[in-house]
């Protein structure tokens, strides 16, 4: 299990806002935490999928597609914020992800 | 950029133009009306009345059909007429029509009188039955087989995007159980893809029998420019392996990575999606080492 630090944390939410300002064509002073994905910034699913694959490869995490997949049914992300929060407990968490809901 | 082999991809048809980058190019429209008139006069007064915001013609699975290779054609021919020639060309599903047209393979009206004889072949051959496509995102095919399996869902993957994104389709009742079945099991998304046809798979083999006899009749020409076939990658370089793509491309699947990857082999590093989505350009992200998209809008602008 990883221990989430202010870096990590500034780094995640770094990259999650760039990302979507670049991808999403939006100006990143715009973004915020309660921005809405779809609604918001016409994201979608490959780019969840992309970023889960920037920080599977940045921090080198052991976790399976499906397992943040079923996480997701029962945590829904909606917002950058969430978004955020979420790819935090997967650094944290990797594969005994689905355990937080035991 | 200048000295990259580029490749001309061209889409499926779609539903939605939030996306049309023609929006900016002053030149796009009078080439697509004119292609529109020409195909309104063929084989569809009704074409003319197309607007893409809002217009139920994108509803209709014949006519959005016709509208994505009108698209199609329209794009491909400004870039040619800017100076832009691809190595090779390829078309994605249905995208093959205009792959063909454009390569001087076939008539713009060959490709329409296919599109509406295919669609005609499968509304008469088809059993009455509802049927369904599905995209999946987040699963391997491995999971989406066993999904499948537990569940006794008698569907095929009649394409791969990438290692993370299938094409499903079968009947309506089996694929809406797999869509759900299949976000259950761990998929990021899973959703239909609002056609009642399923494209692709052997349920449609009686259908490519129907067609072929409007294919076999046509004029089809070997192509002048290489199509690389998206069923099983080879060239596509006589008029005899044309017509058998345009036949097989019905009921057999196909796989969109294998293709994209192929490309890059033979040295294509840019591709351009002639259409007026940006799907495979957002896709190609998930095919390593293939290259880049560019808009084909800012093609033109250069």
């Amino acid at each position: 299990m990883a221990k989430i630090t202010e870096k990590t944390r500034n780094e995640v939410r770094e990259i999650v806002f760039a990302f979507f300002a670049e991808e999403c064509e939006a100006e990143l002073s715009k973004i915020t935490d309660n921005t809405n994905i779809i609604r918001d910034l016409d994201g979608d699913s490959l780019m969840f999928l992309e970023l889960i694959e920037i920080f599977k490869k940045k921090y080198n995490l052991d976790i399976e597609l499906k397992t943040i997949g079923k996480y997701a049914v029962k945590h829904p992300v909606d917002t950058i914020g969430q978004l955020i929060e979420m790819q935090m407990l997967i650094i944290e968490h990797e594969n005994r992800l689905l355990e937080l809901d035991k | 950029m200048a000295e990259d082999k580029i490749a001309f991809v061209f889409p499926a048809f779609i539903s939605d133009y939030r996306d049309d980058p023609s929006g900016g190019i002053p030149s796009f429209g009078p080439v697509f009306q004119s292609y529109l008139a020409r195909a309104a006069s063929f084989i569809d007064q009704e074409l003319l009345a197309f607007h893409p915001e809002s217009n139920p013609m994108l509803q209709d699975e014949l006519r959005n059909q016709y509208i994505s290779y009108i698209y199609s054609c329209s794009c491909a021919d400004l870039l040619q007429k800017s100076g832009i020639r691809p190595e090779i060309t390829a078309g994605y599903s249905m995208g093959i029509y205009a792959s063909l047209c454009f390569s001087g393979s076939i008539t713009f009206e060959t490709g329409l009188l296919f599109i509406n004889k295919a669609y005609e072949a499968i509304r008469q051959t088809l059993p009455n039955t509802y049927y369904a496509m599905g995209g999946v995102i987040g699963l391997k095919e491995e999971d989406i087989k066993e999904i499948a399996s537990q569940h006794n869902l008698d569907l095929m993957i009649v394409n791969r995007n990438s290692d993370y994104s299938f094409i499903v389709a079968g009947s309506s009742f089996h694929v809406n159980v797999f869509l759900l079945k299949a976000r259950e099991e761990g998929a990021l998304n899973s959703k239909s893809l609002g056609v009642t046809i399923p494209y692709h798979s052997n349920l449609l083999a009686e259908a490519a029998k129907v067609l072929s006899a409007t294919v076999f009749s046509s004029d089809v020409k070997a192509p002048e420019l290489p199509i690389i076939s998206v069923l099983n990658q080879d060239l596509i370089t006589d008029a005899g392996r044309a017509r058998n793509e345009v036949v097989n491309n019905i009921f057999n699947p196909f796989n969109w990575q294998a293709t994209q990857m192929q490309m890059c082999r033979s040295g294509i590093r840019l591709f351009t999606e002639c259409g007026p989505s940006q799907s495979l350009r957002k896709n190609s992200r998930f095919i390593p080492d293939c290259g880049r998209f560019v808009n084909w809008n800012s093609l033109l602008s250069q």
